[in-house]
């Protein structure tokens, strides 16, 4: 995992015990123009201690999120200790979240002014057909196709199973994660590596997402500014990041000695359509139901917390609906900001390190919550019942619940 | 997971609804008739200025008008064409189903268990707004200027416009307008992006998630961005004096693809939901597998190593012989490589029987609709399967040594198909390969 919190499962988890906030104010630009000035940024990330000397010139290929995806696998090989011989090379299957990536500008900006009068805002066709076209680098187009994470992935483990992209913003790594589940569970791979990366701290996607997406403006307070299901929350904050997970078949995994932090217990996905929490409720009931288990045995719900007005208002009507108030709810993206399809993995990543090491972790950010829900606080404490259950949501209404439990 | 709880499951997929917007045709009936005519999609292209690209020819869309199939026309007024092509097919498949939600059966059926899962392409990029904003955003020497980019873009861009760019729009509104509470799912692998979404559509449904999905694509990459894009990587075809040839699989002379745009679209559905409310029944879904090919991001594994490993993983699924198959409609892109590549996993996986099964490819007529190919794919097949006439592959001249099958030359041909193998591989080694049969309770 890479995330504003740190690099690696340890440094993470620390920073997520110690309840170290993440956004900070955007200084990878001058940003001073944007009605938004905070975000998520991965520090000092160099693709290249993440790849063998000689793959490192595919690094050209790769825009940032590959390059993150990329690295997010690397890291996760290494974490799992697998002895990639080992694998059998058909069965080991690849699956992304992935966002749309966004053109890096420079890239553009020679063709452009070759056909752009300035001042003017349209582009001569003609002029950029016969000189815009050859100002270009010819492998322009695959840097920035969405399905390169898993298949550059791929490619750099020799991943020959099942291998596909999920495209569905903020939903897309527990899509992806659930679809994994299937596969395995339908015996078409052993092994896993599912994951999701995205990177919006750029004029280009920040630009964009201030026109049209609910976002914290609370600038003078970065630290402060994702306010998970509180009372003051105005909207979310886009952080950068890449976390991947290894999703393994039991006896594949007990086989080879693997480390396992958690079993996966069921997963369900629906269209939450009046966006009201009664389909979110139903598919959290299904998730339960496939994982065998109820209510009185979640521990806490490792939410979405988009952090806007509307968007938590629906998503804890749900958590009450199935709940009452009896679950406590832990926020991550208090901490990293809202990584897109990266948090969804990255959440329930630290689902899982909660039921292997029985700490349920605190939320920051939300010192008066008003959903009507008991949003973790303080510190971190012990667990005391033996499942997660994990929910992803976009704001246009898809939702997915994955149910974790702990290892017996 | 314990080990107990892998399982094969015996639930049976069939198709009881098609929708199409095409090249050759706003319908279904349209697209299938104008391939066995052997007709071509191709011409100029009118969606901008493309005279002076190395590219300036492409299988576009004719007169399409979405307020002509759906009554709702202006939620979708800032969608790309994508997601409009995407809503007046998902329309026609869902109301040949007869499960739109006022439908007599559409109104009774458990919306909860009724799924969405697109292979449905990006949103088109401003392109004009994108390329003069970095202009006017630099600086004296020549340098993108942060403060002035975005302050450019923040007036020039259109909020909805870019909102509706984003991937999961698509999907949320057709689930939205056709009220589908079930899974909903959208992937992008390239050219095999709707190939999959039906695989994995039919797994949700025989793994119990649903018990009716709308599946398919819907994607255009006509625009300046898209052509660009593809002839630096000199993957279109540049037959710039003869378009209607351009289109040429398997072909001797082939020098790349030409980009086709639409959406197509399936309702495919649980045998014993389709019996008891008795849906016509095109056709059975019987087989899929994923792979990749792990090698390069440009060129498909030169000895066919994943695409191999899928047509046999396909047919493992559908628990069928390569002698069965009565008809494969190939990927087929008019590349060098892919269609070299293709033929040689077919010789590869079908022996001797090779020689025996007809291959066309009907991206010759439609062009390459990319990530709605494999959907609209399929549905040529379900109409092969129902018409007994194969769809030619159009523009075959000269035989390539490398490619040696019986790939339909030219004319459509009568036979009786009862079983149909459809491949897609996309760029960067995704495969994907389907298996359609007659239904036959």
């Amino acid at each position: 995992m890479l995330s504003p919190l740190g690099t690696r499962r340890a440094p993470v988890w620390e920073a997520i015990l110690a309840g170290t906030p993440g956004v900070k104010a955007i200084t990878a630009f001058d940003a001073s123009s944007l009605p938004v000035r905070v975000a998520g940024t991965i520090a000092d990330f160099d693709a290249k201690a993440y790849l063998e000397k000689k793959d490192r010139k595919q690094l050209r290929m790769m825009a940032r999120p590959i390059q993150l995806a990329v690295a997010g696998a690397w890291l996760a090989l290494e974490d799992c200790k697998v002895d990639k011989t080992t694998l059998d090379k058909t069965r080991f299957g690849v699956l992304y979240g992935s966002c749309m990536i966004p053109s890096e500008l420079p890239e553009l900006a020679e063709p452009g002014k070759l056909c752009v009068i300035p001042g003017e805002r349209v582009v001569n066709t003609k002029k950029w057909g016969i000189e815009g076209i050859p100002a270009i680098q010819p492998l322009w187009m695959l840097k920035y196709l969405p399905n390169m994470l898993a298949c550059q992935v791929s490619i750099l483990h020799d991943a020959q199973g099942p291998n596909n992209t999920i495209t569905e913003n903020d939903v897309a790594g527990i899509m992806a994660f659930g679809e994994s589940l299937r596969i395995l569970e339908r015996d078409r791979a052993d092994f896993f590596l599912v994951g999701g990366a995205e990177s919006k701290i750029n004029p280009l996607s920040l630009s964009r997402q201030c026109l049209f997406e609910t976002l914290s403006k609370r600038n003078d307070d970065p630290e402060g500014a994702h306010r998970p299901f509180d009372r003051d929350r105005e909207g979310t904050v886009l952080s950068e990041g890449s976390a991947v997970v290894v999703l393994e078949e039991y006896e594949h995994a007990k086989r080879r000695g693997a480390e396992i932090l958690a079993e996966v217990g069921g997963f369900s996905a629906g269209f939450d359509r009046a966006r009201d929490g009664k389909c979110l409720a139903r598919v959290i009931r299904q998730a339960m139901a496939a994982a065998g288990v109820g209510p009185g045995e979640i521990d806490h719900i490792s939410s979405h917390a988009q952090g806007a007005p509307i968007t938590d208002a629906w998503e804890a009507a749900a958590y009450r609906e199935v709940f009452g108030h009896n679950v406590p709810v832990h926020a991550l993206k208090g901490q990293t900001g809202n990584m897109g399809c990266a948090s969804g993995i990255l959440e329930l990543a630290t689902a899982a390190l909660a039921l292997s090491t029985g700490i349920r972790p605190a939320t920051i950010n939300c010192p008066n919550p008003d959903c009507g829900l008991v949003v973790t606080s303080g510190h971190g404490t012990k667990m005391e019942k033996p499942c997660v259950v994990k929910v992803s949501l976009s704001q246009l209404g898809q939702v997915c619940v994955v149910v974790l439990k702990a290892i017996q | 997971m314990a080990q107990s709880h892998l399982m094969r499951s015996n639930r049976r997929i069939v198709i009881t609804g098609m929708g199409a917007i095409t090249p050759l045709g706003l319908n279904v009936a349209d697209t299938y008739r104008g391939c066995l005519e052997g007709k071509s999609g191709v011409g100029p292209i009118t969606h901008f200025d493309a005279s002076t690209f190395p590219t300036n020819f492409a299988s576009e869309v004719k007169g399409f008008d979405l307020a002509k199939f759906i009554t709702e026309p202006k939620r979708f007024e800032y969608c790309g064409i994508n997601g409009k092509f995407g809503a007046a097919a998902a329309e026609q498949a869902l109301a040949d189903a007869g499960l739109r939600p006022n439908d007599p059966c559409g109104s009774k059926a458990d919306r909860t268990r009724f799924g969405l899962y697109l292979g449905s392409g990006e949103g088109i990029t401003d392109f004009d707004g994108l390329i003069s904003n970095i202009v006017n955003g630099l600086d004296a020497t020549g340098k993108v200027d942060a403060k002035r980019f975005t302050e450019t873009c923040l007036k020039v861009f259109n909020p909805l416009h870019e909102a509706e760019q984003e991937f999961h729009t698509t999907p949320a509104h057709l689930a939205s307008v056709f009220d589908l509470q079930g899974p909903n799912f959208n992937c992008l692998t390239a050219c095999a992006a709707s190939a999959q979404a039906l695989g994995e559509g039919m797994e949700l449904i025989r793994c119990g998630d649903a018990d009716v999905m709308l599946v398919g694509g819907s994607h255009s990459m006509i625009h300046p961005m898209g052509i660009t894009g593809f002839n630096l990587l000199t993957a279109l075809s540049t037959r710039r004096d003869s378009p209607q040839k351009a289109s040429r699989p398997f072909d001797l002379n082939r020098d790349g693809f030409v980009l086709g745009e639409g959406a197509a679209m399936l309702v495919i559905e649980e045998l014993d939901h389709a019996k008891k409310r008795g849906a016509h029944i095109y056709a059975e879904l019987v087989g899929y597998c994923s792979t990749a090919d792990a090698f390069r991001v440009t060129d498909s594994h030169p000895d066919g190593r994943g695409a191999i490993a899928c047509v046999k993983g396909a047919l493992a699924d559908a628990g069928i012989s390569p002698a069965q198959v009565n008809y494969i409609n190939a990927h087929g892109t008019s590349t060098q490589v892919n269609d070299r590549v293709e033929s040689l996993t077919v010789r590869k996986v079908f022996g001797e029987h090779a020689d025996k099964v007809p291959m066309s490819s009907t991206k010759s007529c439609l062009g390459h609709m990319i990530a709605a190919a494999g959907a609209i794919e399929m549905i040529l097949c379900v109409e092969t399967i129902r018409n007994g006439v194969i769809p030619p592959t159009i523009n075959y001249d000269t035989p390539d040594p490398d490619c040696d099958l019986d790939y339909v030359p030219n004319q459509a041909r009568e036979a009786t198909v009862d079983c149909c193998l459809s491949n897609s591989f996309g760029f960067g080694g995704q495969n994907t390969s389907l298996v359609v049969k007659r239904f036959a309770d």
